[in-house]
């Protein structure tokens, strides 16, 4: 167990030190500078070469990217060329946002996907199995924004409900942030759902046919009975990965739904500074997401050390 | 015989069914109008409160470095006020000097500063003053510093007067000192400006939190009348459709600023009915093609002459919000006209531009289009031009990059990368003087006559003579056909129809919040 933890630890600083680089050339790649976008078309290339080099830009990129490395290596994760505002503060008041409606999408597509694949695997082959998996494919196919701006019409204009968009923090108005996610929540929560129905669905149609659970019923178990005794804990594998995938990919990956709704998230703050070049804005958030995003597959691996043990025997 | 359904497949459609009729049904909701009457009384009005919505988040509320409509709308007038303001009928009100004094040569203004503080509580001095204008004129900001071009000295006279001396009349320092070149800020409080602006302005702003919202309180220290809605939220929604949610489900209170891909959807949700629609210039844009004027003047002329204003209008889709014409600027500017045979050098006229095309050769001329792919004022007008020129003969390609990417190739670009553009925005017509041929900004267009004629208006002693040579610069300008104006957008808002006081800004594209009342 202790050599495969190292070895997962050694990929995990590995992928660390390729994506610092990958995200480093890749926004610088794309060309422009925040310096020209703060002064506007009208300034002079010496006025932007002159901000440029008050930001630090003219510096040779090796220089750049080690200042930026050790900066994030003792924590200091930079500054907004813009505002001078800590990319820190940027990034936790956004988290205030993002991880609720991350664990709260996740939860809800979970409490969506567990109960509806597994009914559909007991009852594949039925008309009730079918229908759930055409709800599940209607679910996957609606795209997201689409799903968010008829839940805001209905909710919130016709109906007056809930807030269309737009968000409260929870230091103001624990129950009005609450009320702010509960359309975004409900727009990610059943889109996942749909999606991770489909991988429930398979693991237990798979795990119900194995033979330990064929055993299993024919020694007197109920087939619910086998499949919760003896089949779920295999299932879980596929479902776990599936569930951390999902995750990274929410934390980051939820600009639509930030977008439709207002919300200010992390993947909207991204996306605003990358289109203004805000390079080490954008080069410590995502370097954090990937920080987390591998640090929840090198979890992934330890649960699947756990629930399999010829995992960690390298079998 | 009998064909029998199996049942899967029997719940299967009418499952397909039930989802199909949900989908139309939702469907149908998000197209019908949301409201069939005037929205409710607003739940802010009672409690002298108002939330807008802005469709762009300004990243930075630093207004001497950046010049973004985002922050202009908001900080100006409200929060930081300028030293004096030129009103809609043309006479000037005190600002933060609450008189001054112009030579009879026009070259020395003195202004008396006027016993205030700022909205930290700190005092208006002199110093602060001169800080605030000796920094606009060392502003990156093109159109902030040209208002000093003929300033030779800015000094304290004592502790409540500042003199300015000029080098020659001006008028763009005069009405420079109503606009964001005249803005006044402690210089103690200056380190703070990209997040915290202060001034003595009606209001003070509370918070600023990028890609959310601005939230503004009435600046107690205020040395004029307190603003009647004492709490102002402007949220950030970057999404239009959601914008309108919010403003149908009576969320917010306005929309000041409406952008030209919302017309359409506006109209078709009865909104233009329900809430009151503003139309105003100021916050407009000319829209207007940029040909690079290294390229033949025949070929430019001939490219002008496929450019239908009317077919770029109903792209838009709201006639209201748009005018057409040949003239650079905003229809408030003396010297713009509508489109007109006597304004139209060239004129919309496919026939004899295909003519053009063919007798001269032009077709051979490989050309790129460079679009704004994430502006749909701009990538809107491509769709419509791109294929005039391809069918009347141009080999013209399309190229559509993002905003970073276009700044770096077309407006910092020497020579600028591109045959033709559309580009629209706040600058004026002396945003294209240009001294010296090397010295070409990024619309390539360099004309030592126009030039000329800019200087002339700027060193105008009166009025009516600065308006007259800006009419001869206009002329100039349409004859050379480099920039050719399109459409005039105006600006669009929609308010609650129960919110008063809406006037057009005074202070360049400012929405001024202390004249609103319920």
């Amino acid at each position: 167990m202790a050599l495969y933890i190292f070895r997962r630890l050694a990929f995990f600083l590995g992928a660390l030190v390729a994506s610092s680089v990958a995200i480093f050339l890749l926004i610088r790649a794309a060309g422009g500078n925040v310096a020209a976008i703060v002064l506007g078309r009208d300034a002079s290339p010496d006025a932007i070469d002159a901000l440029a080099t008050e930001y630090g830009l003219d510096r040779p990129l090796a220089v750049q990217y080690l200042d930026w490395i050790g900066g994030m290596l003792s924590g200091d994760l930079g500054r907004s060329f813009r505002t001078n505002e800590s990319v820190t503060d940027l990034v936790t008041s956004r988290l205030e946002v993002s991880i609720p409606l991350a664990l709260m999408g996740l939860t809800l597509g979970l409490l969506i996907a567990i109960p509806a694949g597994i009914f559909a695997a007991r009852n594949a082959g039925r008309p009730s199995g079918a229908f759930v998996g055409l709800l599940s494919q209607v679910g996957i196919a609606v795209p997201v924004f689409w799903a968010g701006i008829l839940l805001s019409l209905l909710f919130g204009v016709h109906l007056g409900w809930l807030p269309t968009g737009g968000w409260t923090p929870w230091s103001v108005d624990p129950v009005q942030a609450l009320r702010s996610l509960v359309l975004p929540v409900l727009s990610l929560g059943t889109i996942l759902g749909a999606v991770m129905t489909r991988y429930v669905r398979s693991a237990v149609l798979d795990v119900m046919n194995q033979d330990y659970v064929r055993t299993a019923r024919a020694s007197g178990m109920t087939a619910s009975q086998a499949l919760l005794q003896v089949g779920l804990r295999n299932a879980a594998l596929p479902i776990v990965t599936v569930i951390g995938l999902q995750m990274a990919e929410l934390i980051g990956g939820t600009v639509i739904i930030e977008m439709v709704f207002s919300l200010p998230g992390l993947a909207r703050m991204i996306l605003a500074n990358v289109a203004a070049r805000e390079v080490i804005v954008v080069q410590s958030t995502v370097m954090l997401i990937i920080v987390f995003v591998i640090f929840v597959n090198f979890l992934i691996d330890m649960a699947y050390a756990l629930l399999d043990p010829r995992t960690r025997r390298g079998r | 015989m009998t064909i029998r359904t199996s049942p899967t497949l029997a719940t299967l459609r009418g499952a397909s069914a039930a989802v199909a009729l949900g989908l139309a049904g939702l469907g149908t909701l998000a197209a019908s109008p949301a409201l069939a009457q005037e929205p409710a009384t607003s739940p802010r009005a009672a409690e002298d409160a108002l939330v807008m919505v802005a469709r762009q988040d300004p990243g930075t509320l630093d207004y001497v470095k950046s010049i973004l409509t985002a922050l202009r709308l908001w900080i100006p007038a409200n929060v930081v006020e300028p030293l004096v303001y030129f009103e809609a009928d043309g006479t000037v009100s005190p600002g933060v000097a609450e008189s001054w004094e112009i030579s009879e040569d026009g070259t020395v203004y003195t202004f008396t500063i006027r016993d205030a503080q700022f909205s930290d509580g700190t005092p208006v001095t002199v110093e602060d003053v001169v800080y605030s204008l000796e920094t606009m004129s060392e502003s990156p900001v093109v159109a902030n510093a040209a208002a000093f071009d003929s300033v030779t000295d800015i000094t304290a006279l004592d502790d409540r007067r500042v003199q300015v001396t000029l080098s020659q009349p001006s008028q763009n320092f005069w009405f420079g000192m109503g606009d964001v070149s005249g803005l006044i800020q402690p210089e103690a409080a200056a380190g703070d400006i990209a997040t915290n602006p202060i001034g003595t302005g009606p209001y003070r702003l509370v918070e600023y939190v990028s890609n959310s919202h601005l939230t503004f309180e009435a600046n107690p220290n205020y040395w004029g009348e307190a603003p009647a809605i004492e709490d102002v939220t402007v949220r950030i929604v970057t999404d239009g459709t959601a914008g309108l949610n919010a403003l149908a489900a009576g969320e917010v209170d306005a929309i000041p600023v409406i952008t030209i891909d919302l017309w359409e959807q506006l109209v078709n949700r009865d909104l233009d009915d329900q809430y009151e629609l503003v139309t105003y210039p100021q916050v407009g844009e000319p829209t207007y093609a940029v040909i690079n004027q290294a390229l033949d003047p025949g070929l430019r002329q001939a490219i002008a002459m496929t450019l239908d204003r009317q077919q770029f209008n109903d792209a838009f889709g709201a006639a209201w919000g748009a005018e057409n014409t040949c003239t650079f600027g905003l229809p408030n500017m003396p010297w713009y006209a509508p489109e007109s045979a006597e304004t139209c050098p060239y004129p919309f006229d496919f026939e004899a531009a295909m003519a053009a095309v063919a007798e001269n050769g032009y077709g051979d001329v490989e050309l790129e289009y460079v679009s704004l792919s994430d502006v749909p004022d701009l990538s809107l007008p491509a769709d419509v031009m791109v294929p005039m020129m391809q069918a009347a003969g141009f080999d013209v390609t399309r190229n559509a990059i993002d905003l970073a990417r276009y700044s770096q190739i077309i407006f910092q670009g020497r020579p600028p990368q591109f045959d033709v553009t559309i580009m629209s925005g706040p600058g004026g017509a002396t945003q294209w003087a240009c001294p010296d041929p090397e010295a070409a900004g990024w619309s390539t267009y360099c004309s030592a006559e126009y030039t000329e004629k800019l200087q002339a208006a700027d060193a105008a002693t009166s009025q009516e003579e600065y308006e007259a040579r800006m009419d001869e610069a206009s002329a100039i300008l349409r004859e050379d056909a480099v920039i050719v104006p399109l459409i005039a957008k105006l600006g669009v808002g929609l308010l609650h129809p129960d919110l008063e006081g809406f006037t057009e800004p005074r202070v360049g594209v400012a929405v001024e919040l202390s004249r609103l009342s319920w």
